[in-house]
């Protein structure tokens, strides 16, 4: 499989298109319908502090589960991978050239998280309809859902240089809201196999500290005799160019 | 990584020993108070202190009992990574470290094997043999070792055998071989039982320390 750096051989695929922003503005629909409905409910009820606990378990939760899916598709299958073939495709380009993540448009770089969210929360929301379920369940979906897909987002943040940020969201780095540029640059030095999580990265030092992702591995490996990515040293033509030199060699 | 005193790792729960019959720990053993909490981050089955270690080693009755401190193990003939038979009995008159690792090429058996080569001069300084075994065949550990340099024996537990004999408990409902050391004296006693998982590094300090003491 030889890599195309898409931002310089084909720039028009970090555009939005008309089909992308439907999709994002369809993902934000469906997470701020259950956010509505939880305000509702917790405006009748008048009690805040159940659905607040259950946004932050929503938000705590997303960190992981970015971490969970970031560590599958960097370790496991590859572009004819059924379903996620060209995300895995998207992140090992991604890791070759980490910085095209800041020149793709909004809705370019979210929609396949929206189409992911939708499909996830139209059930899960149809289902707590019935049970009838509260402020705070909604609360837990709409933030989970809504932080996984913003989850791309906050990733191209952490990538971008210091000064092109929003001072509000350089504030939300600092403070560990958002994960940093610094706790994600941990991830991008071979074999890739730390700091996966890329909400607000809080759960990077308990998963790295008790292994548990080469727990998984090793176990995976003695389960299926399936290797990860990162147990290997990444490809010579899969290795990390740096922007200026990749762009220099481009003119 | 530095890891001083952990909590217990909620992994725990779910370690599986292949050995259904024995209890986890012989009482007899005082030292045993000394045994650590989690079993990903080191238990040590034994310590220093030994009741009388050489004049009355301590054969294992049962059939099913692991190997451990006290005991003489079963001897065991096993291919190394040139394909030469080596059996335990080669090593009887200086102490031996036999370390059970998971499998070649993954990294916490090569940090584990990396970890042992680079103090190797510290163990052949206490007079000790260092031999890892795994199930691995002769050529994947041939590989393993010309590629990492490692200059000790490796040995092929063929259908992890021995690992069953001497009872080396798997991690994570079995599905994951055990990462256990054991020091045998020179008179093929067994001194020191190391389990941990993942941290290997410790598997050089905690055997370089026994050794000190033999």
């Amino acid at each position: 499989m030889k890599p195309t750096n898409v931002a310089i051989d084909d720039p028009t695929s970090l555009r939005s298109t008309w089909s992308h922003r439907a999709w994002v503005a369809s993902g934000f629909a469906s997470v701020l319908t259950p956010l509505a409905k939880s305000a509702v409910a917790a405006a009748d009820s008048g009690s805040v502090f159940e659905p607040l606990l259950a946004a932050y378990a929503g938000y705590v939760l997303a960190d992981l589960a970015s971490g969970v899916f970031h560590w599958a598709v960097d370790n496991y299958g590859g572009p004819s991978t059924p379903v996620f073939g060209s995300q895995i495709e998207a992140f090992q380009g991604h890791h070759r050239w980490p910085w095209t993540i800041t020149r793709r448009e909004f809705a370019n770089n979210l929609h396949p998280l929206a189409r992911a969210v939708i499909f996830t929360v139209l059930p899960i929301e149809a289902l707590l309809d019935v049970m009838e379920a509260g402020a705070a369940a909604h609360a837990f979906v709409g933030i989970c859902a809504g932080c996984v897909m913003l989850s791309q987002q906050f990733h191209a943040w952490a990538h971008e240089k210091a000064r092109r940020v929003p001072r509000a969201v350089a504030a939300l780095q600092a403070a560990g809201v958002l994960v940093s540029r610094q706790m994600h640059g941990a991830h991008h030095r071979p074999p890739y196999n730390i700091n996966y999580c890329i909400v607000s990265g809080a759960w990077n030092g308990v998963l790295d500290e008790y292994k548990v992702f080469e727990a998984m591995e090793m176990i995976l490996f003695f389960r299926f005799a399936v290797r990860p990515r990162s147990w290997s040293e990444p490809r010579p033509e899969w290795r990390e160019e740096e922007e200026e030199a990749e762009e220099a060699a481009a003119l | 990584m530095a890891c001083t005193s952990l909590p217990k790792h909620p992994l725990t729960l779910l370690r599986a020993p292949i050995n259904k019959s024995s209890p986890p720990s012989p009482p007899a053993f005082p030292s045993l108070s000394n045994a650590s909490h989690s079993q990903f981050f080191g238990i040590k089955l034994s310590a220093s202190s030994l009741p009388n270690p050489s004049h009355s080693p301590k054969r294992s009755m049962l059939v099913f009992a692991k190997v451990s401190e006290g005991n003489v193990p079963p001897s065991f003939t096993l291919k190394d990574q040139d394909g030469k038979n080596v059996s335990l009995s080669k090593f009887k008159g200086k102490p031996v470290v036999l370390y059970f690792y998971p499998a070649d090429e993954t990294p916490g058996c090569t940090k584990q094997a990396c970890a042992f080569r680079d103090s190797y001069e510290k163990f052949k300084k206490a007079g000790a043999e260092v031999v890892g075994t795994s199930g691995d065949d002769p050529s994947s550990h041939k590989a393993f070792a010309k590629k990492y340099r490692l200059p000790f024996t490796l040995l092929s537990d063929d259908g992890n055998k021995v690992r069953k004999q001497w009872g080396v408990p798997s991690d994570l409902f079995g599905t994951l071989p055990g990462r256990q050391t054991y020091v045998i004296d020179k008179n093929g006693v067994v001194r020191l039982v190391y389990n941990n998982q993942f941290q290997p590094e410790k598997h050089v300090d905690e055997t370089l320390k026994l050794l000190q003491t033999l």
